[in-house]
């Protein structure tokens, strides 16, 4: 019990001097940055301006301070990210379900499923935009595109590894489909569910974030390139991109959370 | 004749049915089953793309998704335009290409050299990596301007220097992945396999060699799978914040600008060829360099 505690506490030491050595490389950047370069604060400021600009209350645009610009619009940006990412999960595990149930569907989907891996969804951003003409509803389409295959070829992935043994077993009890379902394959494929939802929550947001700098209307990437083109103090520009950052890494660590509480003896084999 | 094409048929069913069943039936019913399977694998998903773009054609797919021709318009005229902008979409797939794939190259070095070093000094290694694992969470829209500004005093040449910016956010990208990667494969050895190169009292040097990299090469594809859609997307993004205006992703974001939405479609068909050519070129390259080992 002592060397298992003794071992964790020397990896979180591991971890927190890689993170106050990434803190002093970029502070050495900074520094030499700040001496060479005549604008620093657009191309690497010390953390400290950018920590003393969350907490300023400065008003950056008339009526909002840096930190209100931001959470404000990260609300509009992760609310729609996060609509779009349930819709697609839902879709996703539902087509798994479908591709498991009639091999025709899977005929069919699989080879797309494979094609849109490859394709740079990311790119047809701004079609979409024009297709749905509401940059709401694109922000949702696309982060539940982006989720929708994750999610399906992971979960499929998880019927798949259905032991053999254990059909058989359902088989000898004369188990119905809809059992077979509820006991066996849908408890067995929720780690690869999870698996997807992990891959997917962090590229929904970027998804999102890029959407809203194809248009003005709000959203974090709006503010993003608003900030950029010096229209506003560009620490609302590093403050989002630490921002994004921090949501994107909790996005993961949120499914992992969720992921436990609904299922915490499982884990796949990795 | 059926006769002579059964036989030739059983010839790879065996090995086939060798790794996966054993019993003499499922043998049977799997050689029965084979045509109509393989049929079904092909046919089926061809009908679907036929149908889908029968419905485009005939407008059924603009009445479903409530648009017009203008915003999508029509295959016939997508491949249209293809066709009479060679020169320039040549230009464009060039510069992301070179983004795409310098970045990979960049990356996937930089990252397999990181995971030398990780698996040389364990302790601060694994921390190093678990860290690095935590920045793939990075958006890349956060990344791209950063980069741009930082390059922006490099060259006087805003080709070069945004070109320059584009590469390093794709080379962000696939080095974390392959960082990771690579550790595992020069770490998750066979079991006793690192006892036996002791037993011959290896050196450090020869266990790496011989044992290490060999070990990490189903790794390196594994990140590969990963990093080379993700090169393209990142290289299309990076594209839409970048300088000079250049590039596959940026051309579709300008034609939609300028409502141009045919010339847009034929760079996103483009985009997904480019990206569908890669993966095709990575999974051959897989296939040859892989022969033999079984896959994980």
């Amino acid at each position: 019990m002592n060397r298992v505690k003794k071992v964790l506490s020397s990896k979180q030491i591991v971890t927190l001097v890689w993170v106050i050595g990434l803190i002093i490389v970029w502070e050495i950047g900074a520094t030499v940055i700040a001496q060479t370069k005549r604008t620093p604060e657009y191309v690497l400021p010390h953390i400290s301006q950018i920590v003393d600009s969350v907490f300023s209350d400065k008003l950056v645009n008339g009526s909002q301070t840096a930190t209100q610009i931001v959470l404000s619009n990260a609300a509009l940006t992760l609310v729609r990210a996060g609509i779009g990412f349930i819709i697609g999960s839902i879709i996703g595990f539902i087509l798994a379900l479908l591709m498991n149930m009639f091999l025709p569907v899977e005929k069919i989907a699989f080879p797309y499923l494979m094609m849109i891996q490859m394709i740079p969804i990311l790119g047809m951003a701004p079609i979409i935009l024009a297709i749905t003409k509401d940059i709401d509803k694109s922000r949702i389409v696309i982060a539940a595109i982006l989720t929708f295959y994750p999610v399906a070829t992971n979960t499929l992935a998880g019927f798949k590894a259905v032991e053999k043994a254990k059909h058989e077993l359902m088989y000898s009890i004369a188990a119905k489909k809809k059992d077979i379902y509820k006991k066996l394959l849908i408890p067995a494929s929720l780690p690869y569910f999870f698996t997807g939802l992990k891959i997917s929550a962090p590229m929904a947001i970027t998804a999102s974030i890029l959407v809203d700098t194809l248009q003005g209307g709000g959203g974090l990437g709006c503010m993003l390139s608003q900030s950029l083109k010096h229209a506003m103090s560009i620490y609302v520009f590093w403050q989002i991109v630490f921002f994004s950052a921090i949501i994107g890494i909790l996005s993961f660590y949120l499914m992992s959370v969720i992921e436990k509480l609904v299922s915490p003896y499982k884990k796949v084999r990795r | 004749m059926e006769n002579g094409y059964l036989n030739t048929e059983a010839g790879p069913l065996k090995i086939n049915a060798a790794g996966e069943v054993s019993t003499k039936k499922a043998r049977a019913r799997k050689k029965a089953g084979l045509n109509k399977d393989a049929v079904m694998t092909v046919l089926y998903p061809v009908l679907f793309g036929i149908l889908v773009l029968v419905l485009w054609q005939t407008q059924v797919l603009h009445k479903i998704l409530g648009t017009d021709t203008f915003t999508l318009p029509l295959p016939g005229r997508i491949i249209n335009i293809i066709f009479e902008n060679v020169p320039a979409i040549l230009k464009n797939v060039q510069a992301t290409v070179i983004v795409a794939v310098g970045g990979l190259l960049l990356g996937s070095v930089l990252g397999y050299f990181l995971g030398i070093v990780a698996m040389a000094f364990p302790k601060w290694g694994s921390g190093g990596i678990s860290i690095a694992s935590a920045f793939t969470a990075v958006p890349i829209v956060a990344i791209a301007p950063i980069l741009n500004n930082l390059t922006k005093d490099l060259s006087d040449d805003p080709h070069i220097r945004s070109m320059l910016a584009k590469t390093l956010v794709v080379m962000i990208t696939c080095t974390v992945s392959m960082s990771i990667n690579a550790y595992r494969g020069f770490t998750e050895l066979k079991p006793f396999s690192l006892d036996l190169m002791k037993s011959y009292a290896a050196s450090k040097t020869t266990i790496f060699l011989k044992l290490r990299v060999p070990n990490s090469l189903p790794y390196i594809f594994t990140a590969l799978r990963v990093s080379v859609p993700a090169s393209i997307i990142s290289a299309l993004v990076s594209e839409y914040f970048a300088e000079f205006i250049i590039g596959v992703g940026r051309q579709i974001r300008e034609s939609i600008v300028l409502a141009q939405y045919a010339t847009a479609w034929a760079y996103i068909l483009v985009a997904c060829a480019i990206g569908i050519l890669m993966y095709a070129i990575l999974l051959i390259a897989e296939g040859v360099i892989l022969k033999g080992r079984r896959h994980r």
